[in-house]
């Protein structure tokens, strides 16, 4: 059975971009999410074997989804998906509990291997 | 084996790591329960252990190996030691300090050690553990608030984004096996856009050295993990940067600069005579010496950049024992401590470096008795610190004490006839140049700490005749900052040539701010002295044709002006005419009696003709 992926970003190119790469890496992305609240909601429903994450978003940032969802179950794998000079955020979802990050733009290698490194 | 081969090595090693006990021992002395000096002295102690019984010196072994037994019992149980353990460890650091050059020359023998060792009998009668501890705890790990645990050293790939996040992703990794502590640099540094990727930590737990290994690997872009000992190991940072050098005879960096500095007058001459010969070819290679000749010296004088934390090492063993003499309580900080300066140059600060601070604690810094009166907390504080810029290094020695007596030194001034009889008030400038009158000083006893009238007048003659200048600023119950500023380096720096009759003189870069034509038309007065108006700034003005005294008469029409800077003090120099800039070699001279103080070296031009350096410092 495949991974089942929650891809959360508030631009529609990006969440399309990130289903591209796992679908075609054999992943089945579930579902999707345009803010923090929803990511933490379609989380709680969905289950997912992984979530990536983006940093800024409306209605509760990326980081405090984390926060959310690491909460009620601390071994969800998260990935942060970030852009340069973001260092100090991605630090901060990292103890948030995010258990990897991507940064932007990204290659399909790297966003694989960070996924694969999270589902170890 | 041939053991004087290593004498020299022994000798400068030996200085390093009984510095470093001396230097941890201050630690120690101001918090008396903190763990880590104690690791560090027993580390230092062992270490010239060590290589004392490798050299064969039998009596300096035997001293460090009973410091370092002492130590070892002292280390199992921090809280034990007392003012008395630690005075006996500062003159034990200070004997083998003093007895490593008798050792090398051969004295060995001879060095007696019997008191310190029967008061290290003693000490250790003291503190051996009593009740309950009669059997010594021997332990071979450190004390863990001491950052116990195994060193655990992370690189990140360079060259890949994020390294410091990465760097915390590896961080949380290990925490997943274990108890993480002691992290260098701090965490906090890893959301800087800068951070280098690399990181250490000390890791406490019972993962074994290969699955910590892999789960630091597992947070990716990990390039290596090496996991130490469990034993203290060297801590990263500061003093692995220390030791990151070779150590080449300082004689033959000399040897090498001087040969430089002739290749570069060789040079001067080969570029004039480029410049008047048709030939394209002689122009290129001139061309072409000229920048090689340029790169070679700035890689040579790269080399000879020493930090300055090599010569402020021993003053807070200094300013402690000088507060204890004179019953003080000063607390002692250095900042800056590694920039870097011409071994040359920071050779000599020393001796101007200990004057200043020695004034600082004995004339600055007020009685704890005094500063509580003054509202003032009973310690005071002492800043050294050094601060590089583009050209120059500014050390500055800057207490909080009770600042210089103006009135006193000015009354003193004027009854001695530095200053005119009816001067009411001395500004900071007036006050440093009447204190650096020689013999000058207000001191009311001659102590033995300062106040013999011998110094702050040696202060300043030896900065400028490093080609430094010295500023004064000072506030009554405020305290003094005294500020050297000092060229980077010695020995070749660029100039600006100028000519007044016959002779070119050279006027040193660093102290130039511009050059301006000279308008008659803008000429005021400030204090009855002529002063020219630059964008609505009032100069001092120095002709340096009249300075000199030179006969005849100066050109007609405006003169080339060189707008002198040093600090904040700026004035006008008017010369008659600008010959162009050149990499002068400077050859600090004694001047002859009777010349006049604004010189501060000679140097050979390319020409070969000898021209007088003039100094920036003097005229402003």
């Amino acid at each position: 059975m495949s991974h089942t992926v929650l891809v959360c970003d508030d631009a529609i190119f990006m969440r399309t971009m990130i289903s591209d790469i796992l679908a075609q890496a054999g992943f089945e992305v579930v579902g999707e999410a345009e803010t923090g609240r929803e990511a933490v909601d379609r989380y709680r429903k969905l289950k997912p074997d992984l979530v990536t994450m983006d940093i800024v978003m409306p209605d509760m940032g990326g980081i405090d989804a984390v926060r959310e969802i690491c909460k009620e179950d601390p071994d969800a794998k998260i990935l942060m998906c970030s852009a340069m000079g973001q260092q100090a955020l991605v630090v901060e979802a990292i103890q948030a509990g995010a258990k990897d990050f991507v940064v932007k733009p990204f290659q399909p290698s790297r966003v694989l291997e960070a996924v694969q490194r999270v589902l170890g | 084996m041939d053991l004087s081969r290593y004498a020299a090595l022994f000798q400068t090693e030996s200085r390093e790591h009984l510095g470093s006990c001396a230097q941890a021992l201050l630690e120690w002395e101001r918090d008396l329960k903190a763990t880590e000096p104690v690791v560090t002295v027993f580390r230092g102690m062992h270490t010239f252990k060590g290589m004392a019984a490798a050299m064969g010196f039998n009596h300096l072994t035997e001293l460090a190996h009973r410091t370092e037994t002492l130590l070892d019992v002292v280390r199992s149980d921090p809280g034990s030691a007392s003012r008395e353990l630690l005075d006996l460890l500062f003159r034990i650091v200070d004997a083998l300090e003093a007895g490593v050059p008798d050792a090398v020359a051969g004295g060995d023998g001879k060095l007696d050690f019997t008191p310190l060792l029967d008061e290290l009998t003693n000490a250790s009668a003291a503190s051996a553990p009593t009740g309950s501890w009669a059997i010594p705890v021997r332990e071979d790990r450190p004390a863990p608030a001491a950052g116990g645990g195994r060193l655990v050293r992370v690189v990140i790939r360079s060259g890949t984004a994020m390294r410091g996040a990465r760097a915390m992703l590896a961080l949380r990794k290990a925490e997943g096996l274990g108890k993480v502590n002691t992290i260098r640099p701090p965490a906090s540094t890893f959301e800087q856009e800068d951070f280098d990727g690399k990181l250490s930590f000390r890791f406490e737990g019972r993962a074994s050295d290969a699955s910590l290994i892999a789960a630091v690997q597992s947070a990716g872009d990990v390039a290596s993990v090496q996991v130490g000992e469990e034993t203290a190991v060297e801590e990263p940072g500061r003093k692995v940067e220390r030791r990151r050098q070779i150590r080449i005879d300082l004689r033959r960096l000399d040897a090498l600069m001087n040969q430089v500095g002739e290749l570069v007058v060789a040079k001067g001459r080969l570029s004039e005579l480029a410049s008047v010969s048709d030939s394209p070819d002689l122009k290129a290679v001139a061309a072409r010496i000229q920048r090689v000749t340029s790169e070679m010296h700035g890689e040579i004088v790269q080399a000879r950049m020493t930090p300055v934390w090599q010569v402020f090492d021993r003053f807070p063993r200094m300013v402690r024992d000088l507060s204890r003499q004179l019953n003080k309580r000063v607390a002692f900080e250095v900042e800056g401590e590694e920039n870097e300066m011409d071994r040359a140059i920071l050779d000599e600060i020393g001796d101007p470096l200990i004057h200043l601070l020695r004034n600082a604690v004995d004339h600055g810094i007020e009685s704890p008795a005094e500063r509580k009166k003054r509202n003032k907390p009973a310690e005071g504080r002492i800043l050294l610190s050094a601060m590089r810029d583009r050209t120059s290094v500014a050390i500055r020695v800057k207490d909080d004490g009770q600042g210089i007596d103006r009135q006193k030194v000015l009354a003193k001034a004027v009854k001695e006839g530095h200053v005119p009889s009816g001067t009411t008030t001395l500004t900071d400038d007036q006050l440093l140049r009447v204190l650096g009158r020689p013999g000058f000083s207000t001191a009311r006893a001659v102590t033995d700490v300062s106040g013999r009238g011998v110094g702050m007048d040696a202060v300043l003659s030896k900065v400028r005749a490093l080609g430094g200048s010295v500023e004064l600023e000072t506030a009554a119950g405020e305290g003094s900052t005294f500020t050297m500023r000092l060229p980077l380096t010695l020995a070749i720096v660029r100039a600006l040539l100028a000519r007044v009759g016959d002779e070119r003189y050279a006027v040193p870069l660093a102290g130039v701010a511009e050059t301006v034509e000279f308008n008659p038309v803008l000429v005021a007065s400030l204090e009855g002295k002529e002063a020219f108006v630059l964008r609505q700034e009032l100069l001092p003005t120095v002709r340096l044709r009249e300075r000199l005294g030179v006969i005849g008469s100066r050109p007609v029409g405006k003169a080339p002006t060189i707008i002198l800077q040093v600090g904040d003090r700026r004035c006008a120099l008017v010369v008659d005419a600008l010959v162009g800039q050149q990499e002068i070699v400077v050859e600090p001279f004694d001047a002859p009696k009777g010349m006049l103080p604004i010189f501060t070296g000679a140097t050979i031009l390319g020409d070969g003709v000898p021209a007088l350096i003039v100094d920036p410092a003097a005229l402003v």
